[in-house]
């Protein structure tokens, strides 16, 4: 080891006499040499004055380490300005292993330090190496030989590593004792798909959570997975949760502990709570590892990734070890996907579909609010320990509210009552079909089999280019070396040939949506950053091109909620296919680019656009319109206005949001409208209510015609007034009632003369600004006015207000409903 | 190596345990809390008997007893250079980590005979010469301690196998 001078010395230092000898042994805080330095200090000068005067002092520079001196860097006389390297030492041993704040090699104490020690011997080996044990460290060396041959071994059986999550990826856990009882019960409507869920007790849980019973749901397909993929991979699990549920959940999996092994990385050994780190399990290089995992934040988008969709069997439990985690951002539909791709796949009775999105919805919409308060969490110990008491909380309410039951029951009561509504359209039903439609939990998840594809094709890429380059080098290397003996092709690994996985898996990934250009609409809550938010990172790791505005170059507009701006601009370009979100959730779980055909988003005719620009109408009322996103495709059936009920409760938070105003301004409004509007406004306002209720009035189509500025709300009312099912005009109702805004636009549409109202001035005024401009859609995109956008802003702020109280959907609604 | 030794432990008694039983509760109280206990020096094997209990001393302001008692216990504190019998707990590329008794002990790849050589391809992986030695989970392993550290309530240490009469059993 070379010795280097520490830079706290008082340079220049004159070297004065070495005191070793090439070969001579050292011992630590052995004198190596003397120099001497200069340096002013205070000294009396006898009177009683002080004076600095320059002085020199001889020194000895000792060794920080034990062993036998090799050879010197300097020489007697030499003056040194600055750190340098002054002598080579052999160690006898270079502490490279260290267990425990020993080394294991020759049991020396690495802790110890003297005055003389700058650093201690425990940071020559800091990483750590094995799954299971954190006092054991490594020094970089020893990680990169033990890795090596690791690789080589991998190589030589033409396997890869695959870094596995537990929670939500191959298995969906949860505390929630309904599921034992369920079990239990052979006449549960749940109890098939309980039927392979497996239970454990963690007694040594910690404080408060006790002997609790976990039940542990395989993800559908699970044992030939792992068994087919630990043939091309060789398997790790790396988990959020605590080392005694990791090797309860692995020895439901791996009850022979063939697949993994003892590579078992928990939240114990992490070494962060907060983020997956491959260098904990690679420290050397990630080039050979594949990870698979439903959430991409956590691996902060690596390379190595394969997201997964995450796997909800037990609905609205979500992952009970997250806590730790920043919230997940909710991608919309991607809770529902697994169930829309069962509903595809099997074909059920139409009601059944509207089951799943009942059920999916509240959790939807808590997790929707819950993204705000992310919880960035570092490793700081007061913050571990309110994690750490909100994990236990968690799992405390999950055994006590027993989430599952309450759901089950929600489900059962809407069920009932939706059966009681259309038992006159449905009577034919049987009462035992009905039956099977009350089942919770679903079990008809497809992803492991995908997944096992895309696995088997990174795998086959990967040797693929392994070969390839081997053989070039090898044809090399025989050519200059022709007639000797080539070297057995198993045997010869070599490690500088090895492609990486982390070029290769973005390249097969990036031709896959390579050349889309996406926007987003209504996917993303505004003031999100739609470069590097989940969907987007995931969707730009498959090539795809992420912009903000739709223009030429735009090929998909994957839209969360129908009838947005960016909808009814998007239908004036021929390029632009108007997609679901789906689409893409789909594209990026399958890796393919998938035909649009069955995912188009039924554009309604009002908001389609003419092909050339200009159509000032058109474009006004593509501005003003879109706070009034409430579903279009009302038709007569009484399921279909039950699905727009579900998409309008699925994204209700923006539905019922009123623009602008909360309810005491909306109320002020409305007094100030009433004193400027006087008596004319009541009957007004009560045929507005009316016209609602009833077909569309003489009074309205007056309207219309007379306010054509305001023509966007015009229309849209107008829209309500056709004839839909009763349902959806009752929720239209409400919406429309608690939007005071829109009430006031009419009003002044309706009374010319009264446009002196600041409310309605602004208003026309924005209409009339927003109508003059170019239709160029980059100004559309800029326009403050935007309503989407404004809609998206309220909708933050009210998340915001609700954050503080306890919120709930439900009593949102509720308000919704009261105010209408 | 193992010790008898005298120690000393004060025990505070709520006044509900005043009674007839008050001994057979401290000696229940005083097993339960030394007995496997780490000082970080030593481990309590096990308590042998009580020289003296003393008196109990009522305290003021709290009403609870305090207990002095003088118990002798068997002790066990791990030297560099003893020789234990441990069982292994798993197998690595970098070394063997066992059990003895309630002590960890690592042995490190280079303290491990030459011969016997790291073998990941078997299920489960395992340390062996390809001859009579195999190394693995559950193997019990005699061998020799070549560095303690005290920590605040456990004990590290680290052993070597590369000598005479040790390695597996």
């Amino acid at each position: 080891m070379l010795l280097r001078l520490p830079p706290s010395l008082h340079y220049p230092i004159t070297v004065t006499s070495l005191l070793k000898q090439p070969g001579d042994s050292v011992e630590r805080d052995e004198a190596l040499f003397w120099y001497v330095y200069q340096t002013t200090v205070t000294e009396g000068d006898g009177l009683g004055n002080k004076i600095e005067v320059k002085r020199k002092f001889p020194t000895k520079f000792e060794s920080t380490v034990d062993g036998e001196v090799v050879q010197w860097k300097i020489a007697k006389g030499d003056i040194i300005d600055e750190p340098v390297e002054v002598i080579e030492i052999d160690e006898p041993c270079a502490h490279e292993v260290q267990f425990g704040g020993l080394c294991a090699e020759c049991g020396k104490d690495m802790t110890e330090s003297t005055y003389n020690t700058e650093v201690t011997d425990s940071m020559r080996a800091t990483i750590q190496m094995v799954h299971d044990n954190t006092a054991l460290t490594v020094s970089e060396k020893e990680a990169a030989r033990v890795e090596e041959d690791a690789k080589r071994r991998l190589l030589s059986n033409r396997k890869l590593s695959l870094v596995v999550d537990l929670d939500q990826t191959i298995i969906h856990a949860t505390v929630d004792p309904t599921v034992g009882e369920w079990m239990e019960d052979k006449d549960n409507p749940n109890h098939q798909a309980l039927s392979d869920v497996r239970a454990f007790q963690l007694v040594d849980d910690g404080p408060g959570m006790r002997g609790c019973w976990y039940y542990v749901k395989l993800r559908p397909g699970l044992e030939s997975f792992l068994q087919n993929v630990s043939e091309l991979f060789e398997l790790h699990i790396y988990t959020m949760g605590t080392r005694a549920y990791a090797q309860h959940i692995a020895s439901i999996i791996d009850p022979d502990r063939k697949l993994f092994g003892d590579r078992i990385l928990s939240r114990d050994e992490s070494g962060s709570l907060t983020a997956k780190n491959l260098h904990r399990l690679f420290p050397v290089d990630t080039k050979m590892v594949v990870i698979i995992d439903d959430r991409g934040d956590v691996w902060r988008w690596s390379p190595n990734l394969i997201k997964v969709s995450p796997y909800d069997f037990f609905v609205g439990i979500g992952d009970i070890n997250s806590s730790f985690l920043p919230k997940k951002q909710e991608l919309g539909a991607v809770g529902k996907s697994g169930e829309k791709v069962g509903t595809r796949h099997t074909k059920p009775p139409p009601l059944e579909h509207h089951v799943n999105g009942t059920t999916a919805k509240p959790e939807g919409e808590v997790s929707a609010l819950e993204q705000l308060v992310t919880m960035g969490g570092g490793d700081n110990p007061r913050l571990l320990q309110e994690q750490t008491d909100a994990q236990e909380e968690t799992i405390m309410h999950q055994v006590e509210d027993r989430p599952l039951l309450q759901k089950q029951k929600e489900l059962d009561a809407e069920e009932d009552s939706a059966e009681s509504i259309d038992s006159s359209s449905s009577m034919d039903e049987s009462q035992d079909s009905s039956k099977h439609r009350h089942h919770l939990l679903e079990d008809n998840d497809r992803e492991l089999f995908q997944l096992e594809e895309r696995l088997e094709q990174v795998h086959k890429q990967f040797f693929e280019e392994y070969d390839l380059r081997r053989t070039r080098g090898l044809g090399g290397r025989v050519a200059a070396l022709r007639g000797e003996k080539t070297p057995s092709k198993d045997k010869d690994v070599d490690l500088k040939l090895v492609p990486d996985i982390k070029d290769i898996m973005p390249q097969i990934k990036r031709q896959i949506l390579g050349g889309v250009i996406l926007v987003f609409s209504g996917v993303l809550p505004l003031g999100t950053d739609t470069q590097n938010a989940d969907i987007s990172l995931w969707a730009k790791s498959f090539g795809a091109v992420i912009s903000q505005k739709i223009n030429v170059k735009t090929t998909h507009l994957v839209a969360g909620r129908n009838r947005t701006a960016k909808v009814r601009e998007a239908t004036r370009y021929t390029n632009v296919k108007i997609v679901t979100t789906q689409w893409l959730l789909d594209c990026l779980t399958q890796w393919k680019w998938l035909d649009e055909e069955p995912y188009l988003l039924p554009v309604h005719p009002d908001d389609r656009g003419e092909p050339i620009s200009p159509g000032s109408k058109e474009m006004e009322s593509g501005w003003l319109s879109s706070s009034e996103d409430t579903g279009d495709f009302l038709t007569e059936e009484e399921d279909a206005s039950e699905s727009t009920e579900d998409l309008l409760k699925s994204t209700g938070l923006d539905e019922h949001s009123p623009i602008g105003y909360d309810e005491d301004q909306q109320a002020a409004v409305h007094e100030e409208l009433k004193e400027f509007l006087g008596s004319d406004d009541e009957s007004e306002s009560d045929s507005e209510v009316s016209s609602w209720a009833e077909e569309a009035t003489p009074n309205k189509k007056r309207k219309r015609e007379e306010g054509s500025e305001g023509g966007d709300d015009e229309e849209s009312q107008e829209e309500g007034d056709q004839p839909g099912s009763r349902l959806s005009q009752r929720i239209k109702r409400s919406y429309e009632r608690s939007t005071g805004l829109k009430e006031v636009a009419t009003a002044a549409t309706d009374d010319p003369a009264q446009e002196s109202h600041v409310a309605t001035e602004s208003n026309d005024e924005s209409a009339q600004k927003e109508s003059d401009e170019p239709a160029s859609q980059d100004l559309n995109a800029n326009l403050p006015e935007d309503p989407a956008e404004d809609d998206d802003e309220l909708e933050r702020e009210m998340m915001a207000a609700f954050e503080d109280g306890d919120y709930d959907a439900k009593a949102e609604e509720d308000i919704a409903a009261g105010n209408g | 190596m193992f010790f008898l030794k005298e120690e000393t432990k004060v025990i505070t008694l709520h006044p509900s345990y005043f009674g007839p039983n008050v001994r057979e509760y401290l000696i229940n109280r005083l097993n339960e809390e030394e007995e496997g206990r780490c000082t970080g020096d030593h481990f309590v094997i096990c308590v042998m008997d009580m020289v003296d209990i003393g008196e109990g001393r009522v305290l003021p302001s709290s009403g609870q007893a305090e207990y002095t008692i003088k118990y002798r216990a068997i002790i066990w504190k791990p030297f560099r250079g003893e020789t234990v019998d441990a069982i292994v707990t798993s197998v690595k590329p970098t070394g063997i980590f066992t059990l003895a008794g309630p002590l960890s002990v690592f042995i490190a790849r280079k303290n491990i005979p030459s011969d016997i050589k790291w073998e990941p391809n078997t299920v489960p992986p395992q340390y062996t010469d390809h001859a009579d030695q195999v190394i693995e989970k559950g193997t019990s392993l005699r061998l020799k301690i070549l560095g303690v550290k005290p920590d605040v309530a456990a004990i590290n240490a680290i052993g070597t196998i590369k000598e005479d009469y040790l390695g597996p059993l």
